[in-house]
């Protein structure tokens, strides 16, 4: 499999008020990995995250996306195309029908009159519908989305990531407020699609369980600097003990 | 110093209240209070009107005019709405800087925006349509305009706050989706504020229906005029047949309010939309009437507003409030400017009176009328007559408040000879039903557990009252009265009008004599008024929180 670098950091650094939030960090991640980055809160996993989005700017270093940089993608709507964001359940317009908000996802092709027109009549319908199927939510297409439930809003939330289509997926703590049982649901189904597309994905998690159960690479981060960065059969117990251990105990 | 500071804390809401305490006796003392304020008929006229509060004439006739008259209100009301509605998204819009790009440009549409908003609404509907009118004459778009644009301002700056306050989120989310900003506008945020912006948008129609009825004064039809007429004929019992429309019609519209309301939170929980679409359509529907019989049977007519003529007119009128060809313009005068301060000090001694006279009538009745302790839930404890109380203040509170300030007034100087006292009564006597009404939910939305903790303790309702209650409520009654209190500030220079004293009478007079420089002068010293009384009221309401 010829393989391409989706993602490379070269000694990215980021400073909160003085305090170190990334240290200096370096790692590259090609197309069709699954990672997982953990490591106790705090670490930097979300500020990580939300700098290869965009979302908040880093200080020193370079970051390369598709091997561009990521300053010189000067347009959100193609940038959008490259990298996507999941979150939590918040991500959602609550007070709009399912459709709507899966149909967001395509708001970066969309003109604004089409846009406005969708709300009338729903435009690229077949496309929501078939990303509700994938996500098992295709009878609640019509729905006011906040009467779903926490899972199934997270459901519509990656059914909006399908129809967007970015090659790069960011999950930041993507069934941080679900019960084991549709945690594990939600993550299955994530971990499907994005293999199906041959996309990328890079996921916090607060469970090394999930992780290692999961995904094929994980990234542990501890006061902004990578403890480990290893393939998931590497990762031994130790290890993790290390990672999470208190600062009192070390 | 934590611990002073804690300190001071504990005791500043304290402070405040007997600060506002005593500068409302202060105001107090700038009444001479004697038999000479009453007319020499004063109480026989007050039975008179009374009477008629009791027998309302309910001839054929009355009801037929009364009737009509109600659809004018009613038809004004809404055309003033909808364009008020539209100045309000667009600017609002604008106002909360969610469409620019960077920090710069956000600060300066903010500030300009703000700044227009801030103006259009400082500036009272009445106040509007007395320019309009001298500017342009009687026309009914001076009348749609003189609604829309106050309360446009009003809607405005509410949409920008509701806009700047949305959860960021689903905002973000959007973002990373590549939107641009204008389908984020409509793909995020007017989703998001959609079911506040109506339920407030049918609040402000209530207000505008009353206000609809005022601009009788520019000698609009409608209930305001019947009224009128029927009070400078002294038919007191017509009178109040035209009031109980007025009052009907703000029942209705109430009413319509709640369901609509009812109907938004609900959809939340079930799926469709069918009564929001009711609505929405039986609001086109009135929308459509409205204007249709503004222009068609009341011949307003938009080009002819804007005829060389009067344009000429509104030069020759604004030219005058500038001072243009006056050689001693009042706005420059030293003793003009005396004359005014001393006007203004009374008008804001008249203000202080009527939130004190509101406040104090809305305290003594306020405990009855919270649904919770009609049914005895919050104290645990029920009486045969409470649902009777509450039902008879509920009542008072909806009669005080559907009727605007104005016909108040305009009742009262019957009973008082001029001066600020009756402008004052009118202006607590229709407050006392908004704070009344505004405090009893206060009450009702209390957590009932510590009271209840209270009376199982064995504390009596009068201690329940000062120890449980009054802590709770104290800082959101605080905030009411405030708040209340600015609006009576915009309002006092309209009850002025019909001779209550204040800036407002003198304002009617120099528009009568065509001073032009006077007005000039009168309504700076209201702007003065309405900005001073803007920023004491929100600085103190800072200090309450």
């Amino acid at each position: 499999m010829t393989s391409r670098t989706m993602i490379e950091a070269k000694n990215i650094s980021k400073y909160f008020e003085g305090k170190i939030a990334l240290s200096s960090l370096s790692f590259s991640i090609q197309q069709g990995e699954m990672v997982a980055l953990i490591g106790p809160s705090g670490a930097g996993k979300t500020t990580l995250l939300n700098s290869i989005a965009g979302i908040i700017p880093f200080q020193n270093g370079e970051l390369l996306i598709d091997s561009r940089s990521i300053s010189s993608y000067k347009k959100g709507k193609v940038f959008a195309k490259k990298v996507g964001v999941i979150r939590q359940q918040f991500d959602l317009i609550g007070s709009i029908a399912v459709i709507h908000n899966v149909l967001a996802g395509r708001l970066a092709d969309w003109s604004l009159f089409k846009s406005l027109l969708s709300f009338l009549v729903p435009q690229e319908k077949g496309m929501a519908l078939k990303a509700l199927e994938k996500v098992g939510l295709s009878d609640k297409m019509y729905e006011i989305t906040s009467t779903l439930s926490g899972g199934e809003q997270q459901r519509v939330a990656m059914a909006r990531l399908i129809v967007q289509k970015p090659e790069v997926i960011l999950a930041d703590e993507p069934v941080a407020s679900l019960d084991p049982a549709r945690a594990e649901d939600v993550l299955e189904m994530m971990i499907k699609f994005v293999a199906e597309e041959k996309q990328t994905l890079i996921a916090s998690l607060h469970s090394v369980e999930y992780a290692r159960k999961y995904f094929t690479r994980i990234i542990a981060l501890k006061n902004g600097e990578i403890q480990f960065d290893l393939p998931t059969e590497k990762v031994t117990d130790d290890l993790l003990a290390n990672l999470y251990r208190l600062k009192e105990q070390e | 110093m934590l611990r002073q500071v804690s300190v001071v804390g504990r005791y500043n809401r304290l402070i405040l209240t007997l600060l506002l305490t005593a500068i409302f006796v202060w105001s107090l003392f700038s009444i001479h209070w004697n038999s000479d304020l009453f007319h020499a008929g004063g109480i026989p006229t007050m039975l008179q009107i009374v009477e008629g509060l009791i027998r309302p004439d309910l001839s054929t006739e009355v009801l037929m005019k009364g009737l009509e008259a109600a659809w004018i209100t009613l038809a004004y009301a809404v055309a003033g709405m909808s364009l008020a509605v539209i100045y309000a998204l667009i600017v609002g819009i604008l106002a909360s800087g969610t469409l620019t790009t960077n920090r710069v440009s956000r600060l300066i549409s903010k500030v300009f925006f703000r700044g227009i908003l801030g103006f259009t609404r400082s500036i009272h509907e009445l106040i509007w349509a007395w320019l309009f009118v001298a500017a342009v004459g009687l026309s009914p778009y001076a009348a749609i305009f003189a609604l829309a644009i106050p309360y446009g301002g009003i809607l405005g700056r509410i949409f920008a706050d509701m806009l700047n306050d949305v959860a960021q989120e689903p905002i973000t989310a959007l973002k990373s989706t590549g939107a641009s900003k204008l389908q984020i506008l409509f793909y995020g945020y007017l989703p998001l504020i959609w079911a506040d912006m109506i339920s407030y948008t049918m609040y402000r129609f209530e207000c505008a229906i009353r206000s609809s009825a005022i601009m009788s004064f520019i000698g609009l039809g409608g209930l305001g005029y019947q009224i009128q007429l029927s009070l400078a004929d002294l038919n007191y019992d017509q009178v109040w047949s035209y009031v109980y429309f007025l009052i009907a019609l703000v029942l209705l519209v109430d009413i319509w309010s709640n369901f609509v309301r009812k109907g938004l939170t609900e959809q939340k929980r079930r799926k469709g939309f069918s009564t929001g679409w009711r609505s929405s359509l039986f609001a086109l529907l009135l929308i459509i009437c409205s204007w249709v019989f503004i222009t068609v049977s009341e011949h307003a007519n938009l080009f002819e507003l804007l005829s060389d003529k009067n344009i000429q007119y509104a030069k020759k009128f604004f030219g005058g409030l500038i001072g243009v060809n006056e050689k001693h313009p009042a706005f420059l005068d030293g003793g003009s400017w005396s004359a005014a301060l001393k006007l203004t000090l009374e008008t804001l001694e008249m203000s202080l009176i009527a939130i004190g006279f509101a406040t104090i009538a809305a305290f003594l009745t306020v405990i009855p009328a919270a649904r919770n302790i009609a049914n005895g839930s919050l104290t645990s404890s029920k009486r045969w007559y409470s649902w009777v109380l509450y039902g008879f203040v509920r009542l008072t509170y909806i009669f005080s408040r559907s009727v605007p300030e104005l016909v108040w007034a305009m009742m009262i100087i019957f009973i008082f000879k001029p001066g600020i006292l009756p402008g004052a009564i009118a202006l607590a006597l229709h407050n006392f039903g908004i704070l009344g009404k505004l405090w009893a939910e206060v009450i009702e939305d209390m957590d009932p557990r510590p009271i209840r903790n209270l009376a199982s303790a064995g504390a009596s309702n009068i201690q329940i009252f000062f120890y449980g209650i009054l802590p709770t409520v104290m800082p959101r009654f605080l905030t009411y009265i405030l708040y209340r209190w600015e609006v009576i500030m915009r309002t006092t220079i309209v009850v002025g009008f019909v001779g209550a004293g204040g800036l407002g009478m003198e304002f009617k007079l120099a528009m009568s004599y065509f001073q032009y420089t006077e007005i000039t002068l009168l309504l700076l010293c209201y702007m003065i008024l309405v900005v001073i009384a803007d920023f004491a009221s929100e600085s103190t309401r800072k200090a309450v929180k």
